[in-house]
């Protein structure tokens, strides 16, 4: 598979209004694979909008200074939201316009379009409703798509409410061990791609509306109390699985963290063999950091959330700076053995490459 | 304003501000003083060594002025060098990087016009972090260095949760206080621990529903405000913070947001935006 030539990831956007990058670490190559999609985009003359969630484009990292960081071009006649005095420090001709009101630790963003071709760096809103109504100006001024950068691990962006399609970053950065970064990337698409909530047998419709009051109980389907499941107290979960004896489906508004996992798997007798439905709304709401969506349901704890994400591409990063690298071909194909379809590519590859030419 | 009489001669001021560089004896002249250990034994190697080092770090014209063995097989070195590149501080300056700070008696005065009840501030030393200094010193009456923490000011209702605190208490506890700001302080910085810490925080606000309500400020050793605004936060303090800087940063942010909903309406827990999040009565009373 990996030997036929690769599809453009361009064209795998195509429909997408406001993608969203997502990197799984710092140095997995997400600025890179920003450069490819604006090249590709520029040379088919297609105008965009780019913002970022963090901070990008920087010339090095803000983490570790040694690494030089790639540089966002951007073409003529694209929009741009950043900070005033990014665009000013570009010394790129841009025409300014709209403030937006939106303060960051770097000044006011405001959106602009270039008068000419350059490299801006690029930091936008860091909050998620801010971000969509960033790109929705975008869209309104003529963008076709909108790239939305994210930034370290910061998952908001790659939200439904924010964007309508994902490109993950991953790469050699995160573990000696090619496994370790096969595994490490297939946990991480899983919970990107935790699957939408079916609805419990028998039971009333499940919409998005679920601000029920907590407790609230619907043929099965317990909303939970934020503040439980925020402080995710074992005997405060084990109550509640005793509360609603038959209960197989759980509701949280918003964040679902591991210790509240944890609570629900340590509460055996009140759990009493049932089969848990944690349903979340979006799989940005689900904070998982030492095991994967598997691992719970093959407890018998299957997370669920209301709306999905699409995931368009993975790129990977085969090198890790200052460190290893591993063979491109080889890191894609054991990635697409443990993932199944979405896109592997890598940018920087002559395979790749050579579709440019 | 009256003629300065200082003892010293009032350097030219014609200093092209988009393009500075550091000065020592004459502006504009590069220099630049710097301190490192090589983990190499003392001796004339080892001094060429950290020369040839300063050259490829880019100086010109490196010198060494001082080494000496730290221990066995370390040299420490105090080096002069001339730096080339220059930075535009012009378009920093310009474009609001800089908050106003106020003294104590003007922030109480700005919060009393602009706000008009007291903000609500909950901090914590995050995750594993064991360290409460930074929280504590911004936080507490005693403060530190003969300024009060915000404790001690009338425009504020301070919550110091102390240490350890995990992210999602510490979002939960906001929530209930109906808080205006979070401050949380990150000392702990191997394998950048802090890095992934903080934006579990972040990320469980906006999962929340609430990055629009509440102010997030993050402070430590190794913060910036370039690291703040990358992991999603609305300001980072950094060594040499007092806590009037992040009082006054939080009052006037809090001001411009009261602004940004149109006129102010103070108490306004759940403005449309949110989902009928947290509804009075479904608290359990823990």
């Amino acid at each position: 598979m990996a030997s036929a030539a690769p599809p453009r990831l361009s064209d795998l956007l195509a429909g997408t209004r406001a993608l969203a990058l997502a990197g799984l670490a710092k140095n997995t190559g997400k600025t890179e694979t920003l450069a490819a999609i604006l090249r590709e985009h520029a040379a088919a003359g297609r105008l965009v909008g780019v913002t970022s969630i963090g901070r990008d484009g920087e010339e090095h990292d803000v983490i570790d200074a040694r690494i030089a960081k790639p540089r966002v071009r951007l073409q003529q006649g694209g929009l741009v939201a950043t900070t005033g005095a990014l665009l000013r420090s570009s010394g790129v001709a841009h025409e300014r316009l709209l403030q937006t009101g939106v303060r960051t630790p770097l000044g006011e963003v405001v959106l602009a379009r270039l008068s000419q071709a350059g490299t801006v760096e690029v930091a936008g809103p860091s909050a998620a409703a801010d971000l969509r109504t960033v790109s929705d100006a975008m869209l309104e001024l003529g963008a076709e798509q909108v790239l939305i950068d994210g930034s370290i691990d910061r998952r908001a962006a790659s939200s439904p409410a924010v964007a309508d399609g994902l490109v993950m970053a991953t790469g050699a950065i995160l573990g000696e061990d090619i496994e370790a970064v096969v595994t490490a990337t297939s946990d991480a698409v899983d919970l990107v791609r935790l699957p939408a909530a079916s609805a419990p047998a028998g039971a009333g419709r499940a919409d998005a509306t679920t601000g029920a009051p907590a407790g609230a109980e619907d043929d099965g389907r317990v909303v939970v109390d934020r503040r439980l499941a925020l402080n995710a107290e074992p005997a405060q979960i084990a109550a509640l699985l005793r509360e609603h004896p038959r209960a197989g489906t759980f509701v949280l508004d918003g964040a679902l963290g591991e210790r509240f996992l944890e609570g629900l798997l340590a509460a055996r007798s009140e759990r009493a063999g049932r089969e848990l439905r944690i349903v979340a709304g979006d799989p940005t709401k689900v904070f998982l950091s030492s095991r994967g969506p598997r691992w719970y349901a093959r407890q018998g704890v299957s997370i669920e959330v209301l709306q999905t994400i699409s995931l368009k591409a993975i790129t990977v990063n085969p090198v890790a700076p200052q460190s290893h690298r591993f063979d491109s071909q080889t890191l894609r194909e054991l990635i697409e053995a443990a993932v199944s379809d979405v896109p592997i590519l890598d940018v920087l590859d002559d395979s790749y490459l050579a579709l440019a030419k | 304003m009256p003629e300065q009489s200082s003892r010293w001669p009032i350097p030219d001021r014609s200093v092209d501000l988009s393009r500075v560089k550091p000065y020592a004896d004459h502006l504009g002249d590069g220099i630049v003083q710097m301190s490192f250990t090589l983990p190499v034994p003392y001796g004339l190697a080892a001094r060429k060594a950290a020369q040839e080092l300063a050259a490829k770090m880019g100086f010109e014209h490196p010198e060494v002025v001082h080494y000496q063995e730290l221990t066995d097989g370390y040299t420490y070195f105090v080096m002069f060098g001339e730096a080339t590149q220059t930075v535009d501080y012009a378009s920093m300056s310009d474009e609001g990087f800089d908050v106003e700070y106020m003294s104590e008696d003007e922030i109480e005065d700005f919060a009393g016009r602009e706000i008009g009840r007291p903000v609500v501030v909950v901090g914590a030393a995050t995750g594993t972090d064991t360290h409460s200094v930074g929280i504590d010193a911004m936080l507490n009456l005693k403060g530190f260095h003969g300024h009060h923490g915000l404790e001690g000011y009338k425009a504020f209702e301070t919550h110091n949760l102390g240490s350890q605190v995990p992210n999602s208490v510490l979002v939960s506890r906001a929530i209930d206080l109906d808080a205006d700001a979070i401050l949380v302080s990150q000392t702990v910085t191997q394998q950048n621990l802090h890095i992934a810490n903080l934006t579990e925080l972040v990320e469980i606000v906006e999962a929340e529903g609430k990055r629009k309500q509440l102010i997030l400020t993050c402070g430590g050793p190794r913060v910036s405000n370039e690291l703040a605004k990358e992991l999603g936060f609305d300001a980072g303090f950094s060594k040499g913070t007092y806590p009037y800087h992040v009082a006054s940063f939080i009052v006037r942010e809090l001001a411009a947001r009261m602004d940004d909903s149109g006129p102010a309406h103070p108490s306004a827990s759940s403005n449309g935006a949110a989902p009928a999040s947290g509804a009075a009565g479904t608290r359990t009373d823990g």
